[in-house]
Protein backbone atom coordinates (compact mmCIF):
# COMPACT_ATOMS: atom_id res chain seq x y z
CA UNK A 1 0.00 0.00 0.00
CA UNK A 2 2.78 2.39 1.00
CA UNK A 3 4.64 1.53 -2.18
CA UNK A 4 1.53 2.38 -4.22
CA UNK A 5 1.16 5.78 -2.54
CA UNK A 6 4.84 6.47 -3.04
CA UNK A 7 4.53 5.56 -6.73
CA UNK A 8 1.50 7.85 -7.09
CA UNK A 9 3.39 10.71 -5.46
CA UNK A 10 6.37 10.08 -7.71
CA UNK A 11 4.15 10.28 -10.80
CA UNK A 12 2.40 13.45 -9.61
CA UNK A 13 5.76 15.07 -8.92
CA UNK A 14 6.96 14.39 -12.47
CA UNK A 15 6.52 16.97 -15.26
CA UNK A 16 3.74 15.13 -17.11
CA UNK A 17 2.12 13.30 -14.18
CA UNK A 18 -0.80 15.71 -13.81
CA UNK A 19 0.26 16.97 -10.40
CA UNK A 20 1.73 20.23 -11.67
CA UNK A 21 2.06 22.30 -14.83
CA UNK A 22 4.62 20.74 -17.19
CA UNK A 23 5.33 24.27 -18.37
CA UNK A 24 5.91 25.69 -14.91
CA UNK A 25 3.53 28.56 -15.47
CA UNK A 26 0.02 29.76 -14.70
CA UNK A 27 -2.80 28.70 -17.01
CA UNK A 28 -3.45 32.30 -18.12
CA UNK A 29 0.13 32.85 -19.22
CA UNK A 30 0.25 29.49 -20.92
CA UNK A 31 -2.98 30.29 -22.79
CA UNK A 32 -1.46 33.61 -23.88
CA UNK A 33 1.56 31.72 -25.23
CA UNK A 34 -0.73 29.32 -27.11
CA UNK A 35 -2.55 32.31 -28.60
CA UNK A 36 0.76 33.92 -29.58
CA UNK A 37 1.94 30.71 -31.25
CA UNK A 38 -1.30 30.38 -33.25
CA UNK A 39 -1.26 34.07 -34.20
CA UNK A 40 2.38 33.75 -35.26
CA UNK A 41 1.32 30.98 -37.64
CA UNK A 42 -1.19 33.37 -39.24
CA UNK A 43 1.48 36.02 -39.75
CA UNK A 44 3.89 33.36 -41.03
CA UNK A 45 1.26 32.42 -43.62
CA UNK A 46 0.94 36.05 -44.69
CA UNK A 47 4.69 36.57 -44.98
CA UNK A 48 5.29 33.33 -46.85
CA UNK A 49 2.44 34.15 -49.25
CA UNK A 50 4.06 37.57 -49.75
CA UNK A 51 7.43 35.91 -50.47
CA UNK A 52 5.77 33.56 -52.92
CA UNK A 53 3.97 36.35 -54.78
CA UNK A 54 7.13 38.39 -54.91
CA UNK A 55 9.18 35.47 -56.22
CA UNK A 56 6.76 34.77 -59.08
CA UNK A 57 6.35 38.45 -60.01
CA UNK A 58 8.52 39.45 -62.96
CA UNK A 59 9.06 42.87 -61.34
CA UNK A 60 8.66 44.41 -57.89
CA UNK A 61 8.71 48.12 -56.99
CA UNK A 62 11.73 49.46 -55.11
CA UNK A 63 10.29 49.86 -51.61
CA UNK A 64 12.82 52.47 -50.53
CA UNK A 65 11.57 54.69 -53.37
CA UNK A 66 7.87 54.08 -52.68
CA UNK A 67 7.88 54.41 -48.89
CA UNK A 68 9.25 57.07 -46.61
CA UNK A 69 11.94 55.00 -44.90
CA UNK A 70 12.62 57.68 -42.30
CA UNK A 71 9.01 57.33 -41.18
CA UNK A 72 9.16 53.52 -41.22
CA UNK A 73 12.37 53.57 -39.18
CA UNK A 74 10.78 55.98 -36.71
CA UNK A 75 7.78 53.62 -36.42
CA UNK A 76 10.20 50.78 -35.65
CA UNK A 77 11.92 52.94 -33.05
CA UNK A 78 8.56 53.78 -31.43
CA UNK A 79 7.49 50.15 -31.23
CA UNK A 80 10.84 48.86 -29.90
CA UNK A 81 10.90 51.65 -27.32
CA UNK A 82 7.34 50.90 -26.23
CA UNK A 83 8.26 47.23 -25.93
CA UNK A 84 11.19 48.09 -23.64
CA UNK A 85 8.95 50.29 -21.47
CA UNK A 86 6.34 47.50 -21.40
CA UNK A 87 8.99 45.12 -20.04
CA UNK A 88 9.68 47.70 -17.31
CA UNK A 89 5.94 47.85 -16.55
CA UNK A 90 5.92 44.09 -16.00
CA UNK A 91 8.99 44.46 -13.78
CA UNK A 92 7.28 47.16 -11.71
CA UNK A 93 4.10 45.07 -11.47
CA UNK A 94 6.05 42.04 -10.29
CA UNK A 95 7.89 44.23 -7.77
CA UNK A 96 4.52 45.29 -6.31
CA UNK A 97 4.63 48.91 -7.48
CA UNK A 98 1.32 49.54 -9.32
CA UNK A 99 1.87 53.31 -9.56
CA UNK A 100 5.12 52.87 -11.46
CA UNK A 101 3.57 50.06 -13.52
CA UNK A 102 0.71 52.35 -14.58
CA UNK A 103 3.20 55.06 -15.60
CA UNK A 104 5.16 52.61 -17.73
CA UNK A 105 1.91 51.26 -19.20
CA UNK A 106 0.86 54.81 -20.12
CA UNK A 107 4.21 55.34 -21.88
CA UNK A 108 3.73 52.06 -23.75
CA UNK A 109 0.27 53.17 -24.86
CA UNK A 110 1.71 56.48 -26.10
CA UNK A 111 4.29 54.53 -28.12
CA UNK A 112 1.51 52.43 -29.64
CA UNK A 113 -0.56 55.50 -30.50
CA UNK A 114 2.46 57.16 -32.14
CA UNK A 115 2.99 54.00 -34.21
CA UNK A 116 -0.67 53.94 -35.25
CA UNK A 117 -0.61 57.64 -36.14
CA UNK A 118 2.40 57.08 -38.39
CA UNK A 119 0.67 54.09 -39.99
CA UNK A 120 -2.46 56.12 -40.72
CA UNK A 121 -0.26 58.78 -42.35
CA UNK A 122 1.57 56.11 -44.38
CA UNK A 123 -1.68 54.49 -45.54
CA UNK A 124 -3.17 57.88 -46.48
CA UNK A 125 -0.05 58.75 -48.46
CA UNK A 126 -0.01 55.35 -50.19
CA UNK A 127 -3.71 55.57 -51.10
CA UNK A 128 -3.18 59.17 -52.21
CA UNK A 129 -0.61 57.94 -54.72
CA UNK A 130 -3.29 55.71 -56.25
CA UNK A 131 -2.65 52.40 -54.47
CA UNK A 132 -5.68 50.16 -53.95
CA UNK A 133 -6.09 46.59 -52.76
CA UNK A 134 -6.01 45.15 -56.28
CA UNK A 135 -4.35 47.88 -58.34
CA UNK A 136 -1.55 50.42 -58.01
CA UNK A 137 0.46 52.80 -60.22
CA UNK A 138 3.54 50.54 -60.08
CA UNK A 139 1.85 47.83 -62.15
CA UNK A 140 2.25 44.99 -59.64
CA UNK A 141 -1.15 44.37 -57.99
CA UNK A 142 0.37 41.96 -55.45
CA UNK A 143 2.53 44.79 -54.10
CA UNK A 144 -0.30 46.89 -52.70
CA UNK A 145 -2.34 43.79 -51.77
CA UNK A 146 0.57 42.53 -49.64
CA UNK A 147 1.07 45.96 -48.12
CA UNK A 148 -2.55 46.49 -47.11
CA UNK A 149 -3.05 42.96 -45.80
CA UNK A 150 0.18 42.60 -43.83
CA UNK A 151 0.44 46.10 -42.37
CA UNK A 152 -3.34 46.26 -41.90
CA UNK A 153 -3.46 42.99 -39.97
CA UNK A 154 -0.48 44.08 -37.89
CA UNK A 155 -1.96 47.54 -37.34
CA UNK A 156 -5.18 45.98 -36.08
CA UNK A 157 -3.09 44.01 -33.58
CA UNK A 158 -1.44 47.23 -32.43
CA UNK A 159 -4.86 48.89 -32.07
CA UNK A 160 -6.24 45.99 -30.03
CA UNK A 161 -3.00 45.93 -28.02
CA UNK A 162 -3.43 49.60 -27.12
CA UNK A 163 -7.02 48.88 -26.04
CA UNK A 164 -5.89 45.91 -23.89
CA UNK A 165 -3.10 47.95 -22.29
CA UNK A 166 -5.53 50.80 -21.58
CA UNK A 167 -7.89 48.40 -19.80
CA UNK A 168 -5.04 46.84 -17.80
CA UNK A 169 -3.71 50.31 -16.86
CA UNK A 170 -7.15 51.58 -15.79
CA UNK A 171 -7.76 48.48 -13.70
CA UNK A 172 -4.35 48.86 -12.06
CA UNK A 173 -5.00 52.57 -11.41
CA UNK A 174 -8.19 51.83 -9.46
CA UNK A 175 -6.57 49.09 -7.42
CA UNK A 176 -7.66 46.04 -9.42
CA UNK A 177 -4.04 45.17 -9.74
CA UNK A 178 -2.77 41.89 -11.14
CA UNK A 179 0.87 41.28 -11.96
CA UNK A 180 -0.17 38.28 -14.07
CA UNK A 181 -2.57 40.47 -16.06
CA UNK A 182 0.16 43.01 -16.76
CA UNK A 183 2.58 40.26 -17.78
CA UNK A 184 0.08 38.60 -20.15
CA UNK A 185 -0.70 41.95 -21.79
CA UNK A 186 3.05 42.51 -22.03
CA UNK A 187 3.58 39.19 -23.81
CA UNK A 188 1.02 40.22 -26.40
CA UNK A 189 2.68 43.60 -26.87
CA UNK A 190 6.13 42.08 -27.31
CA UNK A 191 4.66 39.67 -29.85
CA UNK A 192 3.41 42.66 -31.86
CA UNK A 193 6.96 44.01 -31.75
CA UNK A 194 8.39 40.66 -32.93
CA UNK A 195 5.98 40.60 -35.90
CA UNK A 196 6.96 44.14 -36.86
CA UNK A 197 10.63 43.14 -36.83
CA UNK A 198 9.80 40.57 -39.51
CA UNK A 199 7.63 43.00 -41.51
CA UNK A 200 10.29 45.72 -41.34
CA UNK A 201 13.02 43.39 -42.62
CA UNK A 202 11.14 41.41 -45.25
CA UNK A 203 8.61 43.89 -46.58
CA UNK A 204 10.44 47.20 -46.37
CA UNK A 205 14.15 46.33 -46.56
CA UNK A 206 14.46 43.18 -48.67
CA UNK B 1 2.66 28.19 -8.22
CA UNK B 2 5.86 30.15 -8.17
CA UNK B 3 6.95 31.30 -11.60
CA UNK B 4 10.35 30.38 -12.91
CA UNK B 5 11.43 33.93 -13.57
CA UNK B 6 9.99 35.44 -10.41
CA UNK B 7 13.20 34.57 -8.68
CA UNK B 8 15.12 36.31 -11.48
CA UNK B 9 13.97 39.93 -11.31
CA UNK B 10 15.46 41.69 -14.33
CA UNK B 11 16.88 45.13 -13.64
CA UNK B 12 15.82 48.27 -15.50
CA UNK B 13 19.42 48.61 -16.63
CA UNK B 14 19.17 45.24 -18.40
CA UNK B 15 15.99 46.38 -20.16
CA UNK B 16 17.68 49.62 -21.16
CA UNK B 17 20.73 47.82 -22.54
CA UNK B 18 18.46 45.41 -24.44
CA UNK B 19 16.65 48.39 -25.94
CA UNK B 20 20.01 49.87 -27.02
CA UNK B 21 21.05 46.57 -28.63
CA UNK B 22 17.74 46.33 -30.45
CA UNK B 23 18.27 49.82 -31.86
CA UNK B 24 21.80 48.84 -32.94
CA UNK B 25 20.43 45.73 -34.69
CA UNK B 26 17.73 47.85 -36.35
CA UNK B 27 20.39 50.25 -37.64
CA UNK B 28 22.38 47.25 -38.88
CA UNK B 29 19.31 45.86 -40.70
CA UNK B 30 18.72 49.28 -42.26
CA UNK B 31 22.35 49.40 -43.42
CA UNK B 32 22.04 45.93 -44.94
CA UNK B 33 18.81 46.97 -46.67
CA UNK B 34 20.53 49.87 -48.41
CA UNK B 35 23.86 48.11 -49.05
CA UNK B 36 24.69 47.53 -52.74
CA UNK B 37 25.16 43.77 -52.32
CA UNK B 38 23.83 40.57 -53.89
CA UNK B 39 20.10 40.08 -53.14
CA UNK B 40 20.59 36.52 -51.85
CA UNK B 41 23.35 37.64 -49.49
CA UNK B 42 21.16 40.54 -48.40
CA UNK B 43 18.30 38.12 -47.65
CA UNK B 44 20.56 35.89 -45.54
CA UNK B 45 21.97 38.86 -43.60
CA UNK B 46 18.49 40.27 -42.98
CA UNK B 47 17.23 36.88 -41.78
CA UNK B 48 20.24 36.77 -39.41
CA UNK B 49 19.65 40.22 -37.92
CA UNK B 50 15.90 39.55 -37.68
CA UNK B 51 16.42 36.27 -35.83
CA UNK B 52 18.92 37.97 -33.52
CA UNK B 53 16.34 40.67 -32.72
CA UNK B 54 13.49 38.26 -32.00
CA UNK B 55 15.75 36.10 -29.84
CA UNK B 56 16.73 39.14 -27.77
CA UNK B 57 13.10 40.28 -27.42
CA UNK B 58 11.89 36.77 -26.53
CA UNK B 59 14.73 36.04 -24.10
CA UNK B 60 14.77 39.32 -22.18
CA UNK B 61 11.48 41.19 -22.71
CA UNK B 62 9.31 38.05 -22.81
CA UNK B 63 11.39 36.37 -20.08
CA UNK B 64 11.74 33.16 -22.07
CA UNK B 65 15.27 32.65 -20.79
CA UNK B 66 13.80 31.98 -17.36
CA UNK B 67 11.03 29.67 -18.55
CA UNK B 68 11.10 25.91 -18.69
CA UNK B 69 12.43 24.16 -21.78
CA UNK B 70 8.93 22.69 -22.40
CA UNK B 71 7.50 26.19 -22.93
CA UNK B 72 10.51 27.44 -24.90
CA UNK B 73 10.18 24.55 -27.37
CA UNK B 74 6.51 25.36 -27.99
CA UNK B 75 7.39 28.92 -28.96
CA UNK B 76 9.68 27.60 -31.71
CA UNK B 77 6.78 25.75 -33.36
CA UNK B 78 5.72 28.63 -35.68
CA UNK B 79 9.29 29.14 -36.89
CA UNK B 80 9.73 25.44 -37.68
CA UNK B 81 6.32 25.21 -39.39
CA UNK B 82 7.03 28.42 -41.35
CA UNK B 83 10.31 26.94 -42.63
CA UNK B 84 8.44 23.77 -43.71
CA UNK B 85 5.76 25.83 -45.46
CA UNK B 86 8.39 27.95 -47.18
CA UNK B 87 10.30 24.83 -48.26
CA UNK B 88 7.12 23.35 -49.76
CA UNK B 89 6.00 26.48 -51.61
CA UNK B 90 9.23 28.08 -52.79
CA UNK B 91 10.14 25.38 -55.36
CA UNK B 92 6.93 26.37 -57.19
CA UNK B 93 8.41 29.79 -57.87
CA UNK B 94 11.52 28.19 -59.35
CA UNK B 95 9.28 26.06 -61.56
CA UNK B 96 7.59 29.17 -62.93
CA UNK B 97 10.92 30.67 -63.94
CA UNK B 98 12.03 27.43 -65.60
CA UNK B 99 8.75 27.25 -67.46
CA UNK B 100 9.14 30.79 -68.79
CA UNK B 101 12.63 29.98 -70.03
CA UNK B 102 11.40 26.81 -71.76
CA UNK B 103 8.61 28.68 -73.52
CA UNK B 104 11.14 31.05 -75.01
Amino acid sequence: MNASIAEQQRILASDWGGGRSPFGTTWSKFMMWIFIVSDALTFAGFLIAYGFMRAISPAWPEQTEVFNMVLITFMTFALISSSAVMAMAVGAARAGDPTLAVRFLAMTIVGGIIFLGCQVYEWAHFIGEGARLTTNPWGVPQFSASFFLITGFHGFHVLSGVAILAIVAMRAAVGKYSADGVENAGLYWHFIDVVWVFVFAFFYLL
Amino acid sequence: MAQGHDAHAISYKTYFMTWVWLLVLTALALGIGYAPINETLKAFLLVGTTLAKILVIAAVFMHLRYERLNLILITFAPLVLAIIMFAFTFPETLGTSTHVIQVR
